[in-house]
């Protein structure tokens, strides 16, 4: 389900490139019109990767993103097989060419090379979702256009946004150019009622399987009934097998009903933990939210560390407990009650209502003694909680290929390219890293389906690729607005993925792969994380540095659309509004987004 | 031009697959198709109810009320844009229609068919011990595409090698019938096929697209058009003939083949007919060429390549059953035809299991072409296609027998409904 997302950002390495630091300005030329021709790229850029420790020259990398739904082969081979030979050109020091070799010849080598080194993302997440390259051009043009419309009608109908709403809308129905957007623009199952399907998918099937089990065992006992009552005798044989049916029923009906039971429990308890008990008591979420900080805390300070141990001193058990009484409670009942009744006071119930009362009242009493240490020892409080400076050893600095990179597209979408390598050993890390990003995919695809990444906005595409036999990786991103703030986006909204993919890396020193690019002179780690998703990335100067040091400038870009998600957004939001029933709903998104 | 191609799947993950699957998996099987057809037959008029036509005269019925029945229902499988086979009557479609008989016209399939299996058939190892071979990519592929290229005159070699300068690049040109495939394939059942290969005929078209308008002048002055000639409908029909004819075509063959090695006796009658006349003489002699026409339209019955068909209802009507009671259709909905019922059909087709090549159609000659539509909307290059697909035939029957190639894997292989492989070797 996720190699849908995939299959949309891939990146061809070619090894040992010897084309030099500047593509031509034919080549430029002929790869902008080879995809502006296919019509299906979003975005592709080129750069080159350092070479790896041992080898001497670096690797070309393309990078693609496409449309949904197209097979790596598929794309390539249209893009191979495009008359101007854009390709052929850009790859021309790979092939073997002969003046006798026929063009046909050169794209089936060319293929063959393309298809060997490309790679399609490990991990991905795609912003502006169900939208071709073309859907959001004419999305665009209509936005573009009802603006201008909406200028003139303001003068006749600029009092009345009913009447406004309902000439635009007039106007764009009239407009031949605009009869495609007479359909609704187009939601993909997750986008449009997926998730609650797939609830009810769930809720049904366990119901079906208790009912299932229930009847299994329900007709086996009748049928053993109905043998004795036909043959006025009981076979032994038959009962046998009838009993056996029986018990097997009725053993997981009891374990199917446990389990789900427990599940309830579990979902209750952390509901009531996460959720209930926040809300009721500001105390309560101040010190969960402290909790958090503290374990994100980029910082050493005792506070941290001391939070750090108390969460392995007391969760760890906590969530080994809940599992252990999950399994034996689902599968070992009796024991279970055992177990749990050996630990509950015996005696009547108002002396464990009075214990009970008593432990609450220790625990308020132990959390008074603290707040009062707290204020009376202002001074220890200062230190316990205090901050040290991230060890930052220099003021950043942004190599100026970066900055050039970075300024050629200061009108456009922003674009990332960050190479890392995996910690030893490099087996294991990838396979993580891999891991993490499939789920991040996962929860990409099915979850965040509105152009957010958790609470990061302004992504369009991005996509990771551990490359080079495990060894590196690579990460490429396309996005709004500038570095910092697309860094902060991660850091405050989607701090837990970003950690959990990038953990696993760290920078080892690196000759440029062109005089004129970066490289890395001294080595260096990812911020330390606490209990995979914690920390890390919320180390902000580090992890910026980092992130900084890592990347890589393009030599070559194109955006197809050059728009923003929330451009995008708005044209969308416009031409369902406008097509759509004429409502107050449909009338106030019309003049939101003509106003904006 | 379909504007805005793409769509995301709306349906749940693996849902598409399994009724695409499942889709495909009925069209490979005739056998079953046939039997549920007959199956239908016996209470047409509860069939009816369903929008289901099973019946060779309400087959015919709905056929010729293109007004009630329309063809738009292939309009979501056309990726590469409008064309005739999709509109409904009026002023485009006549002047298309008009263009694409004049095209027609200038074809003589026979001749460059004929040439082409010879050269082919030379080329084809012919020992016990060789290799085996693609009755698709190295025989019928080339045979068909030489024989109706001609309909682009003069720019037939841009066209299919997408340049300005036509060098005769045969790894062009297979690039060109490839694209073809995968556009056509979606004809067969576009709208439910998934998403990868929804995706790559869209890129196919896209690719076939560019092609013609790359070529635009060329096809413009290879058909005698005048430069007031609007380019949108050169385009539109250039497109609609590169691809809707080859790709079809070859299937048929295929598929012609494939049942002619299901009826063995059938076949070493032929072969043996075919060694009796001799190689030279045997691509002109007439009673033969004649036999084998015979055979190709009837293996063609047992193995249409559209079994089923289906029809828009644009607005509420009555669909003739064929049987006591006919059914109401509503508007908006659609009905599908069980061509490969009708053409089995014991009312219509007398003693219509038996394999029978020379059976005398009678008043029902049309009936006898009904795989490829039938009234004023059957297709017009019918009598072309049957024709390729008789020289092709007759070529393989100066061959040793053959066999499917079971050795090296699968020897058919399917792209969706379409065979895009059908290994061949010597028995």
């Amino acid at each position: 389900m996720v190699k849908i997302v995939r299959q949309q950002m891939i990146c061809i390495i070619a090894p040992d490139w010897r084309g030099g630091v500047q593509l031509s300005k034919s080549d430029h030329y002929a790869l902008h019109r080879l995809f502006l021709d296919v019509g299906v790229v979003h975005f592709a850029s080129i750069a080159l990767l350092p070479p790896m420790a041992g080898a001497q020259l670096p690797s070309l990398m393309l990078e693609l993103v496409v449309e949904e739904g197209l097979r790596p082969y598929d794309l390539l081979s249209r893009l191979v097989n495009h008359p101007r030979g854009a390709l052929r050109s850009l790859y021309r020091g790979y092939l073997s060419s002969h003046a006798s070799q026929k063009a046909s010849e050169l794209n089936r080598q060319l293929l063959e090379r393309l298809m060997s080194w490309q790679h399609i993302a490990d991990g991905g997440f795609v912003g502006a979702r169900d939208r071709s390259v073309q859907q959001i051009k004419e999305e665009k043009k209509l936005l573009e256009q009802a603006r201008i419309e909406a200028r003139v009608l303001k003068a006749t109908h600029g009092k009345d946004r009913a009447s406004f709403a309902l000439a635009l809308a007039r106007w764009a129905f009239g407009d031949s150019r605009f009869e495609w957007a007479a359909e609704a623009a187009p939601r993909s199952y997750w986008r449009e009622k997926g998730a609650s399907i797939i609830a009810k998918v769930v809720a049904a099937v366990i119901v079906l399987w208790l009912a299932l089990l229930w009847l299994i065992g329900f007709l086996a006992r009748s049928a053993a009934c109905f043998d004795t009552w036909l043959w006025n005798r009981s076979n032994p044989a038959v009962q046998s097998v009838f009993g056996a049916v029986s018990d097997a029923s009725g053993w997981l009906l009891g374990v199917s009903c446990r389990f789900v039971l427990a599940l309830i429990v579990v979902s209750f308890a952390l509901w009531v933990f996460f959720v209930a008990l926040p809300a009721l008591f500001a105390f309560f979420r101040r010190w969960l939210d402290s909790l958090v900080r503290e374990l994100d805390r980029p910082t050493e300070t005792w506070s941290s560390l001391s939070t750090y141990l108390a969460v392995w001193l007391v969760g760890l058990p906590l969530v080994l407990a809940g599992l252990w009484s999950v399994v034996t409670y689902t599968f070992w009942p009796q024991y279970f009650k055992d177990v749990v009744a050996q630990w509950i006071p015996a005696g009547p119930g108002w002396k464990q209502l009075l214990i009970g009362g008593l432990a609450i009242l220790v625990l308020i009493g132990i959390g008074a003694i603290f707040y009062r240490f707290n204020s009376l020892l202002q001074k220890f409080s200062a230190w316990f909680y205090h901050p040290h400076e991230d060890d930052i050893e220099r003021a950043q600095q942004v190599h100026p290929s970066i900055e050039e990179s970075e300024a050629r597209l200061v009108r456009g979408t922003a674009h990332m390219i960050s190479l890392t390598d995996m910690r030893s050993p490099h087996g294991w890390s990838a396979w993580w890293t891999c891991r993490s990003l499939r789920i991040v995919t996962f929860l990409g695809r099915v979850l965040f389906t509105e152009s957010r990444l958790g609470n990061a906005p302004g992504i369009h595409f991005g996509h990771w690729h551990i490359i080079d036999n495990g060894r590196r990786l690579l990460f490429c991103s396309n996005y709004d607005g500038d570095f910092g703030g697309y860094l902060d986006d991660f850091i405050n909204g989607a701090s837990i993925g970003t950690t959990l993919f990038w953990r696993w890396t760290k920078l080892k020193p690196r000759a440029p792969a062109a005089p004129d690019q970066p490289g890395v002179a001294k080595p260096r780690a990812f911020p330390p994380t606490r209990f995979l998703v914690f920390r890390g990335v919320k180390c902000e100067l580090k992890f910026k540095t980092y992130a900084r040091d890592s990347m890589l400038p393009h030599l070559y870009r194109f955006d197809a659309c050059r728009l923003t998600i929330d451009e995008i957004n708005r044209a969308t939001v416009l031409r369902n509004a406008l097509f759509g029933e004429r409502n107050h709903g449909n009338d106030d998104l019309i003049m939101r987004v003509i106003e904006s | 031009m379909k504007r805005l191609a793409y769509k995301p799947d709306a349906l749940p993950p693996g849902a598409r697959r399994l009724l695409y699957g499942g889709y495909c998996w009925l069209n490979r099987h005739a056998a079953l198709l046939r039997t549920i057809g007959a199956l239908l037959r016996r209470w047409p008029s509860i069939a009816g109810r369903f929008g289901l036509v099973v019946r060779a005269r309400a087959v015919k019925s709905v056929l010729t009320r293109p007004r009630s029945f329309s063809n738009t229902s292939h309009a979501p499988n056309l990726v590469a844009g409008d064309y005739l086979i999709a509109m409904d009557p009026g002023p485009v479609y006549h002047d298309d229609r008009a263009l694409l008989d004049k095209r027609l016209k200038v074809l003589t399939v026979q001749v460059h068919a004929d040439c082409e299996a010879r050269q082919r058939l030379a080329g084809l190892p012919q020992s016990r011990n060789s290799v085996s071979f693609d009755l698709i990519d190295d025989y019928l592929m080339w045979i068909v595409h030489r024989a109706i290229e001609p309909v682009f005159g003069t720019a037939a070699g841009n066209v299919a090698e997408g340049s300005q300068v036509a060098v005769g690049d045969p790894g062009l040109q297979r690039q060109y019938l490839l694209e073809t495939r995968y556009v056509a394939g979606q004809l067969l059942a576009g709208s439910i096929s998934t998403l990868d290969v929804q995706r790559r005929a869209e890129a196919c078209a896209g690719a076939l697209r560019a092609r013609i308008k790359g070529v635009i002048g060329h096809i413009r002055s290879a058909w005698g058009l005048p430069p007031s000639y609007p380019s949108a409908d050169i385009e539109r029909n250039a497109v609609g003939l590169a691809w809707i004819a080859h790709a079809v075509t070859v299937q048929s063959g295929a598929l012609v083949v494939q049942e002619l090695l299901r009826h063995p006796e059938v076949y070493r009658a032929l072969r043996s007919k075919a060694a009796a006349i001799g190689a030279p003489n045997v691509w002109n002699h007439v009673d033969f060429r004649k036999s084998v026409h015979n055979h190709v339209l009837e293996l063609m019955r047992f193995r249409p390549i559209f079994p089923l068909l289906v029809r828009d209802v644009p607005r509420d009507t009555v669909l003739e059953t064929g049987g006591q009671k006919d059914a109401p259709c509503a508007g908006g909905k659609s009905v599908v035809m069980l061509s490969i019922a009708a053409l089995f059909d014991p009312a219509a087709v007398a003693d219509s299991r038996r394999f029978c090549p020379h059976r005398d159609w009678g008043t029902d000659e049309d009936l006898r072409w009904l795989m490829f539509g039938y009234g004023d909307r059957r297709c017009p290059a019918r009598k072309y296609a049957v024709d390729i697909l008789t020289s092709a035939l007759i070529g393989l029957l100066t061959l040793p027998e053959l066999r499917l190639a079971h050795g090296d894997g699968k020897a058919i292989k399917y792209t969706g409904p379409l065979m895009s492989r059908m290994r061949m070797r010597f028995a």
